[in-house]
């Protein structure tokens, strides 16, 4: 009676697993067929003729390497910004204690809810001001500290007694010394994940980067992608989903290896 | 006959990953009985519990419930409470919701729910708190409310997990008191575990020992101190242990070191010892301590250590060959160093097989 | 004493100022700078910004494009609510207390859209959903029925967009709300089953009420982030149309903003939607006590 029910639920939750993949495999497969085919055997997930030619035409249209980078270079800038800043500040919050640090963090941790057009043409104002429009460095520099990543950051250093910060101070190693030496080698595998979580959100941002990014040559992949997806119809899906393979490698492939950890940073920036 | 066992285990088995954390354990509580199970951290008194109470599958086995296995019954049927450890009350509820709760999905009168639960928030004393949030009481309290949801129930058997092992040593003897007026008051069937011997030994009308899955010894209180079935249950229980030394027997004659220590007495010959090595148990309280040899089986010993605790002074004795035994004497007479006899006294004397370690005598 | 004192001082100001001085120059000044031009007529561009007054706040509320746009937000947050957090919410209850194999697969599995680009997700649904050559279009044209065209029907482009925001969000917060649901202690969930309640009335009556705090940080984050995620797919697929149809709050903005150059009417909406999210953060502050607890 119950096992029965049980597997009921199994085949909703089967279901939803199909609603959510499904999509991305016959993206994949799609890439690798014709046009003629992507319309003719569109449900046909092993390709009838399977064929490259998706992958060198969007070769020959655009610079695929150097899109490659340019989301690359953004996305790490981002990602070494955000944790730099955040591993800093959350040491700040941990271990010092100082006037008003209640209300600091309050403030720190509300950025979380700010919606963005709220700040939107301000920063545009900023970044056109100072020469940084069509740069890496023009969408990275307004998102170089998360809150969320304070948090993380602070919840992975409840772990660490503070007795043993206390002892180190006791003996005079400097906080720097202690930052370098013992927080970071022991949040290592936290850095990986929030890491990897900050990299995949910035590998796929859009908003920000297209209002910065006009110039062709400083396109980033979701705005080239963009470019491939017509709103008036006759868009050429294969071409499309070729390129949205291309974009999606990168985070499949870091969501591979570090899965445990990413999974195990979603949760936490939940809790409390 | 069948119905006065309240609850039985059939060759219960129970595997985690492979490993038998239970193995094939046979167990009969009667109607009204208060069974208290006692063991180290780890040895499987809980994970049995939990079974009882229909938590955890067994591997193998059966469980009966007055007869009834209790895979084939609805957990209704069952009728079980339960006390748990951090007593698992229900955070979002006050006090009197929390005893309320189950009687309420399970349908008992307006009346009837108001009528039980005002009787045991008065035998409880609880009735000042009733409108409390459990995160406003103190650990006695919410230990109270925890067993107070348990009677409000009148579920046939009552299981307790170390229920007062979140509550302050003060406290502690009087919740443990509290629990036996309530045993004596209702005569509801009790399983209780435990890792601490003296809240066994005063609560339980038989204990089980259990050790490494298994049942080691289950019996009264008294019999489990004085007559302990095997080596481990011997140590276990008694602070500080009991003494084991490895004696020989030979030719109607105990040694210890090749010392003798009794020969050719009535008592020898009546344990009917097997010849060969064997183990001597003695409680320290057994142990008389001299100043000088009167018959010539005393052994000689140094005071390596003395801690007095006020009633009653506790000796670690040097008795040469690295060995120490330790005693427990009421005449606040010696000091570090000072050489003494020893004396074992003999009718309290229990001996285990070098084998089996089982106790001889048993 | 005095001088570690001291020292003490600087350093907590050294590793905060990176954080702090970001959030200043690129949050706390913008803010206030969006709140200055919310009172002037400009294009962005042109030296010259005309003062207004409150012209571009009362405008939001009488202009007919602007009241729609707001109606639109309201069917967004409503439809948001249901898609993004309770049936996740259901989702991750069964997940925990209904099943027992397979919890953490379905976790692993649930998550990985949320790793793709909202401009991926906007690409396949324009595909599974086109009209002509979609393949769900084609399926039907098998039972003899047409897939209306929902690029032209508000109605029904505003619940496409929304199913691709789902799409995205729903592994996430079925985490999140995975996470919370496993926080409740295991032996309050034993004590339930030892006095045989009944699995859905033990949800109702012990879980949802113990799991309410990140339940609503998470419904929170549903409206707040749904909405903006939401600005992909419309900017990708629809472009707010029909006639604003499936345009919302933040869209509007933008397109105010840069595309109609009305940087005024932008500002205003801008402050309009922060005061709305500052409600919603004083809620969560005071909903989720406790959030502050780790530091200190």
């Amino acid at each position: 009676m119950n096992k029965f029910r049980e597997g009921g639920w199994h085949i909703l939750l089967l279901l939803i697993c199909l609603v959510l993949l499904l999509p991305v495999v016959f993206m994949i497969s799609n890439s690798f067929k014709t046009l003629q085919d992507s319309y003719h055997s569109m449900l046909q997930i092993i390709p009838l003729h399977p064929t490259f030619s998706n992958y060198t035409t969007l070769g020959r249209q655009i610079d695929l390497l150097r899109l490659i980078w340019n989301t690359f270079f953004m996305a790490a800038i981002v990602t070494l910004g955000k944790l730099i800043t955040g591993l800093f500040a959350a040491y700040a919050f941990k271990y010092f204690s100082f006037k008003g640090k209640k209300w600091i963090y309050l403030i720190f941790v509300s950025t979380i809810f700010v919606p963005f057009t709220v700040i939107m043409i301000p920063n545009y104002l900023v970044i056109s001001k100072i020469n940084l429009l069509n740069t890496a460095p023009g969408v990275a520099l307004p998102q170089m500290c998360d809150a969320t990543g304070i948090m993380l950051f602070l919840k992975a250093m409840d772990k660490i007694p503070k007795s043993l910060i206390e002892s180190l101070k006791i003996d005079g190693i400097s906080s720097h010394m202690i930052l370098k030496d013992i927080i970071i080698p022991i949040l290592r595998p936290s850095i990986i994940s929030i890491g990897a979580i900050f990299f995949i959100n910035s590998w796929n941002e859009y908003v920000w980067p297209t209002l910065i990014l006009k110039d062709k040559s400083s396109f980033t992949l979701p705005l080239a992608l963009q470019n491939y997806i017509s709103s008036e119809g006759g868009t050429n899906f294969p071409l499309a989903m070729a390129l949205s393979t291309i974009m999606i490698i990168v985070p499949l492939f870091i969501y591979l290896i570090f899965q445990r950890y990413i999974l195990n940073s979603i949760s936490n920036s939940g809790l409390k | 006959m069948g119905s006065e066992i309240a609850l039985e285990l059939k060759k219960v088995t129970k595997k985690f990953k492979g490993t038998n954390v239970i193995s094939e354990m046979d167990l009969k509580i009667k109607n009204g009985e208060f069974l208290v199970l006692l063991g180290p951290s780890g040895c499987g008194k809980s994970t049995t519990l939990r079974m009882m109470a229909g938590l955890e599958k067994p591997s193998d086995g059966q469980i009966m419930i007055a007869g009834k296995d209790s895979q084939k019954i609805s957990s209704v049927e069952r009728n079980i409470a339960m006390v748990f450890q951090d007593y698992a009350l229900y955070p979002n509820m006050t006090v009197y919701q929390n005893l309320e709760y189950a009687l309420k999905i399970h349908k008992v009168e307006k009346e009837e729910r108001k009528r039980r639960l005002e009787k045991i928030l008065e035998t409880l004393n609880l009735a000042a708190y009733r409108d409390r949030l459990p995160g406003q009481l103190s650990g006695g309290q919410k230990q109270r409310v925890a067993l107070g949801r348990g009677m409000a129930k009148k579920s046939s058997i009552f299981l307790l997990d170390e229920p007062l092992s979140n509550i302050d040593v003060q406290l502690r003897e009087k919740a443990r008191d509290e629990i036996q007026n309530l045993h004596e008051k209702n005569q509801q069937t009790i399983v209780y575990v435990t890792h601490d011997q003296l809240e066994a030994m005063a609560l339980g009308d038989r204990i089980a020992i259990i050790n490494e899955g298994k049942i080691q010894m289950i019996d009264t209180p008294d019999n489990i101190y004085n007559h302990p079935a095997n080596l481990f249950v011997a140590q276990f229980v008694g602070t500080p242990q009991m003494n084991i030394l490895e004696v020989n027997y030979q030719k109607e004659m105990l040694t210890l070191n090749e010392r003798p220590l009794f020969f050719n007495t009535e008592h020898l010959k009546n344990m009917e010892l097997s010849e060969g090595n064997l183990y001597l148990g003695i409680r320290p309280e057994h142990i008389i301590v001299k100043r000088k040899q009167e018959i010539s089986l005393e052994l000689p010993a140094r005071v390596d250590q003395v801690i007095d605790y006020g009633r009653y002074q506790q000796l670690t004795l040097n008795i040469g060959k690295r060995q120490t035994i330790k005693a427990i004497i009421t005449n606040n007479e010696f000091k570090n160093d000072d050489l003494v006899y020893v004396l074992l006294s003999e009718k309290r004397a229990l001996f285990f097989d070098h084998a089996s370690k089982k106790n001889v005598d048993a | 004493m005095n001088s570690s004192g001291s020292k003490n001082k600087f350093l907590t100001i050294a590793y905060l100022s990176p954080t702090a001085v970001i959030l200043l120059v690129f949050m706390v000044i913008p803010i206030l700078y969006t709140l200055y031009l919310s009172f002037f007529d400009w294009n962005l561009i042109s030296p010259t910004k005309n003062f207004v007054g409150l012209e571009n706040y009362t405008s939001i509320f009488t202009d007919s494009v602007n009241r729609k746009v707001l109606l639109n937000t309201i069917v967004y947050i409503l439809l948001l609510l249901i898609l993004n957090f309770i049936i996740p919410y259901f989702i991750s209850l069964i997940v925990k207390f209904f099943i027992n194999k397979m919890k953490n697969s379905y976790k692993i599995i649930f998550f990985i859209p949320s790793l793709f680009s909202l401009v991926v997700g906007a690409m396949l649904f324009s595909w599974i959903m086109n009209p002509i050559s979609g393949p769900v279009a084609f399926l039907m044209r098998h039972f003899g029925v047409a897939l209306p065209n929902w690029t032209n029907s508000s109605a029904m482009a505003i619940v496409m967009l929304c199913l691709i925001t789902n799409w995205k969000v729903f592994g996430y917060n079925f985490v999140l709300l995975l996470t919370g649901l496993g926080s409740i202690p295991q032996n309050i969930i034993d004590a339930t089953k030892i006095d045989s309640i009944p699995r859905w009335k033990m949800v109702r009556d012990i879980v949802l009420p113990l799991n309410k705090s990140i339940a609503f940080y998470v419904l929170i984050l549903t409206i707040v982030q749904g909405l903006q995620y939401v600005f992909t797919p419309i900017s990708v697929i629809t472009q707010g149309g029909p006639y604003y149809g499936s345009s919302n709050i933040f869209y509007h903005t933008y397109l105010n903003a840069f595309v109609l150059y009305k940087t005024g009417n932008a500002s205003a909406l801008a402050v309009i939607t922060f005061l709305v999210f500052l409600i919603l953060l004083y809620l969560e502050m005071k909903f989720v006590e406790g959030r502050m607890g780790n530091c200190e």
